[in-house]
């Protein structure tokens, strides 16, 4: 573990020490490089998961959630040269600081033996992604935004920490390898009841859940491009990561404890999905998308099915990269229009056509177009859904409409038409921006020639 | 023929930056004049409105300067060297050698040895009138329940 970690440590003083021209090349190049080595986790055998120490182990699980986080960090840094390019030198330095500091909080929060350790990794990635919302974010309502999503996740978290203690104390140890061999089943009690619910919310609010939602739209919106990268790739999964491994000690209490939070994702998806249709703001689309498409993990996590956790897994990676292809997209009209008002760059298609192109791909993907692996996922995940109820698959099937028609509204409103006529001084895409498209579109759809490396603990 | 040199003078002319005419002249017969351009050598002047289309005055413009920028940076040589870098350890080393590694990992999860094991397990019974599978997981011999209260 020690080598991812301390490459990504070390990118600290490559940052600082570097020259002016070379802060992004030589951080760029050496992330790619640890993205590489972080593929060497892919070793994974069929009964037991790595063990690399006492402290780290990655499993089916971590892996691919691992390799999306060292994947995005080059991507997040091509993506912020340029709005940070009139950044004096120590600001540009700082902000990638704090990607760094992210990427490897994110990192040793994956592969976290100790519970313990990974609680407090996990809150610690809120601090860099607070830095990063408030501090380089667009507009006035940043403060409000980082308020929001500090304090909805900070709430929900601290009832898991009195959780993970009393846990520690009668059962002696939170090491989960130990801790899956020694799990009794726990008895239904109110007592266990708040249990249940002291450990489960952290994660409810950070995956989102729908009625604690309203940290996502804010947060992605106000953030950087690059805030909104890794908060709709990587720190949602950390919710269904936290959510998979912490269910393990909680049966048999969740078969009927998961209900209310089944039946507000089923009607959260459809509810968040129809707000898409309503929304002007082209990133706000997005961040209700990602609730969206999270709910639809949250009920494959909570009916806990061979399955259902093939198509949980599945979806957070093809999420990840479709979400964060999204944002770089919305991104890069914004640096063009200065407006995230989806109508005000429309016909795109006359003026980019190569952007049209990745807008296209990333739109399909997003409705889960077979083959990709977002279909999988889908798929999956409404199959085992329907086992457990067949109610389910009218509300899954409306979903799937909906998401069909936000995404198409999307692509159709931004790209199709008669350009306005007020764009005409847009400039061309850059070769930085097709490079960063198709960086996140080639792993996606690589994935689904081969996706049995997405598919989680029960493939 | 006149008109051809005239012709060629006012190109010469043109092209070379000077004024098409040096001297004032005005006809006798009409209303006629030929005079030196008053905008020669003038800068043309700044547009007085300013309209919600026109670029951002704040925003510079990448490819004014470097019309082959790649969008990394301003000064030439350190974007092409960028454009470079992720290209290269992007696509070629990531993505390239990453793929590979992927699609040749020896039998990731054991899947392809489970099933070796179990058609060779089910040959070794079948062969020995040993039934497939039994139905307890453990042998219940070995299983010690507590005694039954009342």
């Amino acid at each position: 573990m020690l080598k991812y970690i301390i490459p990504t440590m070390m990118l600290m003083p490559l940052t600082w020490l570097s020259k002016n021209s070379m802060i992004w090349i030589n951080t760029t190049l050496h992330s790619l490089l640890i993205s590489l080595t972080s593929l060497l986790l892919l070793n994974q055998f069929g009964d037991n998961s790595l063990n690399f120490s006492l402290t780290f182990f990655s499993d089916s699980l971590s892996t691919p959630l691992l390799i999306l986080t060292m994947w995005l960090l080059p991507l997040m840094l091509m993506a912020s040269q340029h709005h940070l390019s009139k950044e004096n030198l120590a600001r540009k330095k700082l902000f990638i600081s704090m990607l760094i500091l992210l990427q490897l909080f994110l990192i040793m929060t994956f592969t976290a033996t100790e519970l313990i350790f990974f609680y407090i990794m996990f809150e610690a990635t809120l601090v860099p992604t607070l830095i990063i919302i408030t501090r380089w974010g667009n507009q006035t309502e940043r403060l409000n935004a980082g308020l929001y999503f500090l304090f909805y996740t900070l709430a929900g978290s601290l009832p898991l920490l009195v959780a993970l203690i009393y846990i520690q104390n009668t059962m002696g140890s939170l090491n989960f390898l130990i801790l899956q061999y020694w799990v009794q089943p726990m008895p239904n009690s109110w007592s266990n009841t708040f249990m249940w619910l002291a450990c489960m919310m952290a994660f409810m609010v950070k995956m989102p859940l729908y009625g604690l939602h309203l940290w996502l739209p804010k947060a992605h919106v106000e953030a950087p491009i690059a805030g909104s990268m890794v908060l709709a790739a990587i720190l949602l999964k950390l919710g269904g990561y936290g959510m998979m491994r912490i269910t393990l000690l909680l049966n048999p209490i969740t078969d009927f404890m998961a209900y209310p939070f089944i039946m507000l994702s089923l009607w959260g998806m459809i509810m968040t999905s129809s707000i898409c249709l309503r929304q002007t703001d082209l990133k706000s689309l997005i961040a209700y998308s990602s609730v969206s498409h999270m709910a639809l993990v949250i009920v494959a996590i909570l009916i806990q099915t061979p399955w259902s956790y093939m198509g949980a897994t599945a979806l957070m990676i093809a999420h990840g990269l479709t979400s964060s292809m999204l944002f770089c997209l919305a991104n890069s009209n914004y640096e063009r229009v200065h407006s995230r008002t989806m109508i005000l760059a429309r016909g795109l298609q006359t003026l980019l056509p190569l952007m049209a192109a990745w807008w296209l791909l990333a739109s399909l993907t997003n409705l889960a177009l077979p083959p990709s692996i977002n279909l999988i996922g889908e798929l999956f995940v409404v199959m085992s859904t329907f086992s457990w109820s067949n109610i389910t698959i009218i509300l899954m099937g409306l979903n799937m409409v909906i998401t069909a028609l936000y995404s198409l509204y999307m692509l159709i409103t931004t790209q199709r038409g008669k350009h306005t006529h007020h764009i005409n001084s847009i400039l061309p895409s850059f070769t930085r921006e097709n490079a960063l498209m198709s960086l996140h579109m080639l792993p996606l759809l690589l994935l689904s020639l081969n996706p049995k490396i997405i598919l989680g603990p029960l493939y | 023929m006149l008109g051809l040199c005239g012709r060629r003078l006012l190109a010469v002319a043109a092209t070379r930056g000077l004024p098409a005419a040096s001297v004032r002249w005005e006809s006798s017969s009409s209303r006629a004049v030929i005079a030196p351009s008053t905008l020669a050598g003038k800068r043309p002047s700044e547009p007085t409105l300013r309209w919600q289309e026109d670029p951002e005055p704040e925003d510079e413009n990448l490819y004014e300067k470097n019309p082959d920028s790649h969008g990394y940076d301003k000064d030439p040589a350190v974007d092409v060297w960028n454009m470079r870098v992720v290209f290269f350890f992007g696509f070629s080393i990531v993505l390239v050698l990453g793929s590979t590694f992927v699609a040749y990992l020896p039998d990731y999860r054991m899947q392809e040895w489970a099933r070796r094991e179990a058609e060779r397990l089910v040959k070794y019974r079948e062969a020995h009138g040993l039934p497939l599978m039994e139905s307890n997981c453990f042998d219940p011999s070995k299983i010690q329940l507590p005694e039954d209260e009342d």
